[in-house]
C-alpha cells in the first residue's frame, strides 16, 4: 500500500515537471490583427497592429488613447523581423487573431511569395485571414490610420472587403487559406483586391481622425491587383475587376447601368448568377466556354419605357447581358493580352475537364493563354420590378 | 500502557444483550438491579402497588419518564391493575401474569419477559414493564408516546406537482407512510436493532416478487456486519456498506419523499430506514437516480425529457465552466472569436491574477458564502448575502481584483450546482470543480480532457450493490433508455431496469399506442 501510493505520488509530482507550458495570460499577449509587409532596401519591414483591449470595451469612456498601435522593425527574413518587434512591443504578439494581411505595392512588385511561405508555414497563423495589396503606397501606411465606427482598423478593412464583394462586386476576399487551396505555384497568376489610402497621411494617424464628421484620411478599395508569378504586373480598373468577379462566379449582387431605348438609364439589381466554364482542347487547342445565368430586378428607372410589356423586359434583358458581356471581354482582354496572367485559372478548368490532353500542352500554356478562344454567352432573367411597376415620375407622352 | 485493555473491549459489551441474566424472583432483588444498571437515572420510575383480594400481593410497573405515554399508564395499567380485587391472585401466584393479559391490561400489545436483557430493550425502547413478586416473568406493555414532528413539506426535495409529505424521524411514520403508498402484503419490512449502544431500529425494505433476491440477501448482510456503537443518522450505514469507500459520488441514493420510495421500490431495490433520521436509503443506485426528479414523472414526458437535458448541461456545466474559462483564456486563445477575446482581455487588463488564480479564488469565496450561509442562524441570511454580493460580484470587480468575466463564470457554475435534485451528487460536483480548474491552468484543454477521462473511467468502475453505476448508459441497455436522459411517456415504459431487476421485469402491459376517435 505504501509502496503503491509512494508510485502514485511520485507520477502526481511528474505532471507538475511540465510546468505551464506555453500558457499565456491574456494580459501577457498583444492581439494582432493586422499584418503589414513592406520592401525596404534588400530588407523586410513588418509592421504590426495591436489592439489596445483597454480602449475597445464598451464598459469605460474612451481615455484619448488609440484604441490600436502598431510597431515596425526590420529584417533580412520576415520570422526576424516579427520577432524584432519585441525589441518595442511591451508584450509578443498573437498572431492567431489576424485579420488582414496588407502587402505593400513595392513589396508586392518585388516578390509575394516568401510572405506566402512564412503565413501558411507558422503554427501560429490561422488561414482564415485576407490578403490585400496595397494601391501605390506602403502596408505601414494603410495599416496605421485610424477608422471611425469600426474601433479597430483591421476590422474596417476586412468588413467593407467583405461587404463590397457581396454588394458591389469589385473586390475579391482572398484569404490564406484560397492561396493555398488553389495551390497557387510560382506559374500561376492571382487576383487581390488592393486598398488605397486617399487623405492626409499624417492626419489619419492621430486620433483627430475620427473626430471629424468627413474624416480626413481613408481607406478606399481599387481593382483588383494582378499578381504574376509572384510579383504585381498590373491593376485592373473597377469594370474589369466586375468582370473578374462575373468569370469567377463570384458576383453575389451587383448594379448594372443601361441605356434605355428612348434615351435615359435604368439601373438593374443583379441578384442572383451562376457562371460555368467549360474548356475543351481540339488539336492542342484549348477553347474555353463561359455561360453566366444572370437573375436581375429593375432597381431604378430613369427614362420612359413601359415596364408591363414583354417587350420592354426582353430589351432590358438583352441591354444587361451586352452590358455584362462587354465587362467580360474587358477584363479577358487585360488579363489576356496586357498582362498575360492566367488569374481566372483557365488552366484549372482544362486540367479538370480534359485530363489526358491538357498534359500535352501543359508546358506551353504560358506562351497558348494569351491567344485563347473565349466564348462568352451571358442570359439575363428580369424577375421583378420592383415594388411599383411603370414608373409614376416618367409618364410616357403618348 | 492501557492500551491492551481497551483493545478486549467490543463494542457490543455496551449492549443490553451483556445481561443475559434471568429475572430474580423476589421484586426487590429485580428492582435492585435495573436500578443499579441505571445508575439510579431520575427518569427510570418504579411504582410498587398492591393487588389480590388482600391486596397482599406487591407488584411493580416500571417505565421511563417521558418515553412512555402518562395518560395510557392510568387508564390502561393503575386502573385495571388497582381495582382488581380478586382472590384469583392469591389461589396461584403464578398464573398471574396469565390473569393479567387475559383479563385485566386493556392493551394490545403484551410480552412475557423472562430476561434482563429483553426487559432493558423493551424498557428503553417505551415500553412499560409489570414485574410480579414471586415470579420470574414480567410483562412489557407497549405504552410509547411518541413524540413527533409533523408530517411536513420535503425541504431538501420541493416539488410543485406531487405529494408534499415527507418522511419524519420516527420509524413507525416512515413505514406507514410507505405502507400506505403500497397496499400489499408483499412490501416486506424487515427490523433489525444496530448500534450497541444506542439500540437503532434499521429497517429493509422490499416489494417481495419484485425485488432482486440476491440483492436482499446481500443488504441483510452486510448490515449484519456492522458492528458499531451507534447509529445516529442513515449517512452512518451508507458510510459502512457502500461498495466503494474512497469516492467522491454517493453510491446510495437518499430521499425524504415517499413518493421517491415507493417508484424505487417498485423497480425492485431496497430500501434501508433509520429510526431517527428522515433520510431513508435506496440501493441499488444508479446515476440516473440523481439526475432525476419525481417531479418528471408526474408532468408531461416531453417537457420532463427537456428539462432532463437542460439539467444534464448545467451539471456538465457546474463541473467544466470554469476550467473552460482557465484553459481557453490562458492556453487556447484561438478558440474564442475575435470581437470575444477583445473583450474578455479588456476586463483582464489590470488583473494582478493569473486566470487559474483568479478563479480559484472566487470559487472558494462563493464556497465559503455558500457554506455561511447553511450554516448560521437565519436570522442574519441577509447579512451575508448583502457582503457577498457587493464584496464578491461588485467590489472585487471595481477594485480590480478579479474580472468581471470570471464572476459571470462563477455565478454561472453557482447556478447551474443549484440545478441537482440530489445534494450529494451536487456536492460531487463541487469538490470535483477544484482539480478540474487547477489541471486547466497548468496543461490547459489536455488537462481539462485527461481530467474528464479519468472521472468516466472512475465512474464507469463504481458499483451499488454489484449493479454498474453508469448503468443504463455502460453498459448500454437501450430498454432502458426510455427513462434515462429522456423519459418516454408513461405508455412505454412497460419495463423495469435491467440489472436492478432480474426475474419479474415486466411493470405494464402493452397499451394501446392511440385512442382511436369514435
Amino acid at each position: 500500500m505504501r509502496k503503491e501510493a509512494t508510485l502514485l505520488l511520485l507520477t502526481v509530482l511528474c505532471l507538475l515537471l511540465s510546468g505551464c507550458w506555453s500558457k499565456r495570460e491574456l494580459n501577457e499577449i498583444a492581439i494582432v490583427v493586422a499584418l503589414g509587409i513592406d520592401q525596404l532596401d534588400d530588407e523586410y519591414e513588418v509592421t504590426v497592429q495591436i489592439v489596445n483591449p483597454g480602449e475597445i470595451s464598451s464598459k469605460q469612456p474612451t481615455s484619448g488613447r488609440s484604441p490600436v498601435a502598431t510597431y515596425s522593425a526590420t529584417g533580412a527574413t520576415l520570422y526576424e523581423a516579427i520577432r524584432k518587434v519585441t525589441l518595442l512591443s511591451p508584450r509578443k504578439s498573437y498572431f492567431s487573431h489576424l485579420q488582414v494581411v496588407v502587402l505593400g505595392s513595392e513589396f508586392a512588385a518585388t516578390d509575394i511569395n516568401p510572405a506566402f511561405d512564412f503565413l501558411s508555414r507558422d503554427h501560429e497563423f490561422r488561414n482564415d485571414f485576407n490578403i490585400v495589396v496595397a494601391y501605390e503606397t506602403t502596408a505601414k501606411d494603410i495599416i496605421s490610420v485610424l477608422t471611425p465606427i469600426e474601433k479597430i482598423p483591421a476590422h474596417k478593412i476586412t468588413n467593407s472587403l467583405e461587404i463590397s464583394e457581396k454588394a458591389w462586386g469589385s473586390t475579391v476576399s482572398v484569404t490564406m487559406d484560397d492561396v493555398i487551396t488553389l495551390q497557387y505555384g510560382k506559374d500561376s497568376s492571382l487576383a487581390l483586391s488592393t486598398i488605397e489610402l486617399i487623405g492626409n497621411k499624417k492626419i489619419g494617424k492621430s486620433q483627430e481622425n475620427v473626430n471629424q464628421i468627413v474624416v480626413s484620411a481613408v481607406l478606399k478599395y481599387r481593382g483588383l491587383a494582378i499578381i504574376k508569378q509572384g510579383k504585381l504586373v498590373g491593376i485592373l480598373t473597377e469594370e474589369e475587376s466586375m468582370g473578374y468577379n462575373f468569370l469567377t462566379d463570384n458576383i453575389k449582387s451587383t448594379i448594372e447601368k443601361i441605356t434605355c431605348p428612348n434615351g435615359g438609364d435604368l439601373a438593374t439589381e443583379i441578384t442572383n448568377t451562376k457562371t460555368s466554364l467549360k474548356g475543351k482542347i481540339v488539336d492542342d487547342t484549348p477553347k474555353i466556354y463561359i455561360e453566366v445565368n444572370v437573375e436581375q430586378n429593375v432597381g431604378e428607372v430613369n427614362c420612359v419605357i413601359d415596364l408591363v410589356t414583354e417587350q420592354a423586359i426582353k430589351k432590358i434583358n438583352e441591354e444587361t447581358s451586352n452590358v455584362i458581356k462587354q465587362k467580360i471581354e474587358k477584363t479577358l482582354h487585360a488579363l489576356q493580352k496586357n498582362y498575360e496572367a492566367d488569374a481566372v485559372h483557365f488552366s484549372n478548368i482544362l486540367h479538370q475537364q480534359e485530363p489526358k490532353k491538357w498534359r500535352k500542352i501543359e508546358h506551353q500554356w504560358a506562351t497558348l493563354f494569351p491567344d485563347v478562344e473565349v466564348i462568352v454567352d451571358v442570359r439575363v432573367q428580369t424577375k421583378n420590378s420592383g415594388t411599383i411597376k411603370n414608373s409614376t415620375f416618367f409618364l410616357s407622352k403618348e | 500502557m492501557k492500551r491492551s485493555d481497551t483493545q478486549q473491549h467490543t463494542p457490543s459489551q455496551l449492549s443490553p444483550d451483556a445481561h443475559q441474566q434471568p429475572l430474580f424472583t423476589s421484586l426487590q432483588q429485580t428492582i435492585d438491579t435495573i436500578k443499579r444498571v441505571a445508575g439510579n437515572s431520575d427518569d427510570v420510575m418504579v411504582r410498587q402497588l398492591y393487588i389480590g383480594e388482600a391486596a397482599k400481593q406487591s407488584l411493580a410497573i416500571v417505565y421511563v419518564d417521558g418515553l412512555v405515554n402518562k395518560i395510557e399508564i392510568t387508564n390502561t395499567l393503575l386502573e385495571p391493575i388497582m381495582g382488581l380485587f380478586t382472590n384469583q391472585i392469591e389461589k396461584n401466584i403464578e398464573n398471574t401474569t396469565d390473569y393479567l393479559k387475559q383479563y385485566c391490561l386493556t392493551i394490545g400489545n403484551v410480552q412475557e419477559i423472562s430476561d434482563f436483557a429483553t426487559l432493558y430493550r423493551s424498557l428503553y425502547n417505551g415500553s412499560a414493564i409489570i414485574i410480579i413478586d414471586g415470579i420470574a416473568t414480567a410483562l412489557s406493555t407497549n405504552i410509547k408516546d411518541a413524540k413527533d414532528r409533523a408530517i411536513m413539506e420535503p425541504s431538501t426535495e420541493a416539488v410543485i406537482r406531487g405529494p408534499r409529505e415527507s418522511f419524519t424521524e420516527t420509524l413507525r411514520t416512515n413505514t406507514a407512510l410507505l405502507r400506505r403508498k403500497i397496499k400489499n402484503p408483499n412490501l416486506w419490512i424487515q427490523t433489525k436493532v444496530i448500534g450497541s449502544v444506542t439500540q437503532t431500529d434499521v429497517a429493509i425494505i422490499y416489494v417481495n416478487g419484485i425485488a432482486n433476491d440476491k440483492i436482499v440477501k446481500e443488504v441483510i448482510e452486510r448490515l449484519n456486519q456492522i458492528d458499531i456503537d451507534g447509529i445516529l443518522e442513515s449517512g452512518y450505514i451508507e458510510s459502512i456498506i457502500q461498495d466503494v469507500q474512497f469516492t467522491l459520488f454517493p453510491t446510495m441514493y437518499t430521499s425524504e419523499r415517499p413518493d421517491v420510495i415507493a417508484g424505487e421500490l417498485l423497480e425492485g431495490k431496497v430500501a434501508i430506514m433509520v429510526d431517527g433520521s428522515p433520510f431513508v436509503l435506496i440501493v441499488p443506485s444508479l446515476i440516473t437516480s440523481f439526475i432525476q426528479s419525481s417531479e418528471d414523472y408526474y408532468s408531461n414526458p416531453i417537457v420532463s425529457s427537456l428539462i432532463r437535458l437542460l439539467r444534464l448541461v448545467a451539471i456538465v456545466l457546474s463541473l467544466i465552466a470554469p476550467s473552460f474559462y482557465v484553459a481557453v483564456t490562458t492556453f487556447h486563445q484561438e478558440m474564442l472569436p475575435t470581437p470575444l477575446l477583445i473583450s474578455i482581455a479588456s476586463q483582464r487588463e489590470g488583473v494582478p491574477f493569473p486566470a487559474v488564480v483568479e478563479a480559484i479564488l472566487m470559487e472558494l469565496a462563493f464556497e465559503i458564502l455558500r457554506e455561511a450561509g447553511l450554516r448560521m442562524p437565519r436570522t442574519i441570511g441577509p447579512a451575508v448575502s448583502i457582503v457577498g454580493t457587493l464584496v464578491i460580484g461588485e467590489a472585487a470587480v471595481s477594485a480590480g481584483v478579479v474580472s468581471a468575466v470570471t464572476v459571470i463564470i462563477v455565478a454561472l457554475t453557482a447556478i447551474c450546482s443549484f440545478i441537482f435534485p440530489s445534494y450529494g451528487l451536487s456536492n460531487s460536483i463541487r469538490v470535483l470543480r477544484f482539480p478540474f480548474i487547477l489541471l486547466a491552468g497548468g496543461f490547459g484543454l489536455f488537462g481539462v480532457m485527461i481530467a474528464i477521462l479519468a472521472l468516466i473511467l472512475h465512474l464507469c468502475s463504481l458499483r451499488s450493490f454489484g449493479v454498474p453505476y453508469m448503468s443504463p448508459f455502460a453498459p448500454l441497455i437501450l430498454e432502458n433508455q426510455k427513462d434515462a436522459i429522456l423519459l418516454f411517456p408513461r405508455k412505454y415504459l412497460t419495463k423495469r431496469p435491467r440489472l436492478v431487476n432480474q426475474t419479474n421485469i415486466t411493470r405494464a402491459s402493452k397499451y394501446k399506442k392511440h385512442y382511436k376517435r369514435k
